[in-house]
């Protein structure tokens, strides 16, 4: 067990790293769901409010985006839960790599959720038939945070 | 991105548009209880719902433009920022069609209640505004209150009294190009970016097809400096060609010059022949519709996050209503299908 209380630099503290990227998977999942919903959001009420039909289909970009939000809380608790008597220093940066991992994609993703969702809810608006077509762009931004799903808890798995 | 729900709506409401083959239907109908009904359910029903039994075609025109306007307000009120500010200035323009119909309906000699009928439902100007407006007699005094003084000095040498026949057009003509300059000059100063350069090919274009509309009618009734009653602003008809319309010895040698132009030779090839067929200068009014129709269909293809998106739709709307103005008025006058026709602005 380290004592991180004893050490001559936080670095070397192994609770540091695991709980940074923890945190980091959280926060910037969370920025990342939210650019995501901020941007898609009105276009999709405007959308509704001139085809109320079309309302449900488009608010897949929101649901997809609040995904982002629930990737990185399933990698920040597998962090959380990691932090232990038994983590290593080694072990702890591959929780750091793994948070940052998620975070960082799921804020492109995000952003590509945002604009795509918001170009989907518009493009649906004028040509209802389109949607199916249009929505691939919007499966393509989400499979980004999905790789970095995969990675980060390949990572985090095998950190202990 | 702070555009993106007014986006969508107008997305939405653009697919709701009438097609070209629907138009060509409606110019099919003989009674205007017909093109009603099948009106009924769409962006205008509400208005026309309103409408009497026998509503005359000047009633259903303006039901027409009131359910246009009420769009527009819409997309107003639910607008903020650059979006809503770019509405507005695109709603000022109708001000400048009330000031032409003011002059020219008072050197008709028409009374009050019958410009009243045909106002602009999108004008800002108050209705006690255009009433003081309307009481007045001098040409410059009325233009002077709502213009500004490059307009008054435009309207230099007309008076009310010798506004008849295409001496009135051509005041028309200019006060509304006055209007269209001004909306130019606000996309051209105030905007940047994508925004100014998706709006600049329709609101250039209908500056320069403004000027030139204005040169020909100065030419048809032989009113020697024309350049007095010319916009400033121009786009692509660059001085060099103004001042080649300018020397052009009639109408006939001006459209062929303006239909060798570089840019707008595709809109006005045939000009000549057009203006010889019909011995008018109206067609020029369709071609310059038509063309902002076109280079609003392109601006849709385009990046969709600009105000040129907002610009364009509102062509295509404002033609439709125009569109059906004239198709309910064609055939409340009787005309045939192919006549009404030529009075709508539908691209190829």
């Amino acid at each position: 067990m380290v004592d991180c209380a004893t050490l001559t630099s936080v670095t070397l503290c192994p609770t540091f790293w695991a709980g940074l990227g923890g945190g980091l998977s959280v926060l910037l999942s969370a920025i990342g769901a939210g650019i995501g919903i901020g941007i898609s959001g009105p276009a999709i009420a405007g959308a509704g409010v001139e085809r109320p039909e079309v309302m449900f289909k488009t608010f897949i970009a929101t649901i997809l985006a609040e995904a982002l939000a629930i990737y990185g809380l399933v990698v920040g608790l597998l962090s959380v839960f990691h932090i232990t008597d038994a983590l290593t220093l080694a072990g702890s940066v591959r929780i750091f790599a793994g948070g940052l991992t998620m975070g960082a994609a799921a804020l492109g993703a995000g952003f590509g959720i945002g604009t795509s969702g918001s170009a989907l809810a518009a493009a649906t608006a004028e040509k209802p038939e389109i949607f199916s077509r249009a929505v691939i762009t919007l499966i393509l931004a989400e499979a980004l945070a999905i790789y970095a799903l995969v990675t980060a808890l390949l990572l985090v798995l095998q950190a202990s | 991105m702070g555009d993106n729900y007014i986006i969508a709506r107008i997305r939405g409401e653009k697919g709701k548009l009438l097609e070209r083959q629907q138009i060509h239907s409606l110019a099919e109908f003989r009674t205007q209880s017909e093109i009603l009904g099948v009106l009924a359910e769409g962006p205008y029903g509400k208005e026309l719902s309103e409408l009497k039994e026998g509503s005359s075609p000047i009633e259903t025109e303006r039901a027409v433009r009131l359910g246009f306007a009420r769009g527009v307000k819409t997309l107003i009120s639910s607008s903020q920022g650059p979006a809503r500010d770019f509405l507005l200035e695109f709603s000022r323009r109708f001000d400048a069609y009330d000031l032409a119909a003011i002059v020219v309906f008072k050197a008709q000699g028409k009374t009050w209640e019958e410009f009243v009928s045909t106002r602009q439902p999108l004008a800002l100007l108050k209705e006690a505004e255009l009433h003081r407006l309307y009481s007045m007699d001098d040409l410059r005094t009325i233009v002077g209150i709502v213009g500004d003084r490059a307009l008054v000095n435009r309207v230099k040498g007309f008076s009310m009294e010798d506004l008849v026949g295409e001496k009135a057009s051509l005041v028309r003509d200019i006060i509304t190009a006055w209007g269209e300059e001004r909306f130019y000059n606000y996309v051209n100063d105030k905007l940047g970016g994508f925004d100014r350069e998706s709006c600049l090919p329709i609101v250039g274009g209908t500056v320069d097809l403004a000027n030139l509309i204005i040169i020909l009618r100065s030419k048809l009734i032989g009113i020697p400096s024309v350049r007095e009653h010319l916009i400033s602003s121009s786009w692509k008809l660059d001085d060099r060609t103004i001042d080649q319309l300018l020397v052009a010895q009639d109408v006939t040698q001006a459209l062929d010059l303006a239909s060798s132009h570089p840019y707008y030779h595709r809109i006005l090839s045939g000009a000549r022949q057009k203006h010889e067929e019909t011995k008018s200068l109206s067609f020029l009014e369709v071609a310059s519709r038509k063309h902002s129709i076109h280079m609003s269909k392109r601006i849709f293809l385009g990046f969709p996050y600009t105000l040129g998106i907002v610009l364009a739709f509102l062509v295509m709307k404002e033609n439709e209503a125009r569109n059906l103005a004239a198709i309910v008025a064609g055939v409340g006058a009787g005309m045939k299908p192919d006549q009404i026709r030529s009075l709508v602005a539908i691209p190829d």
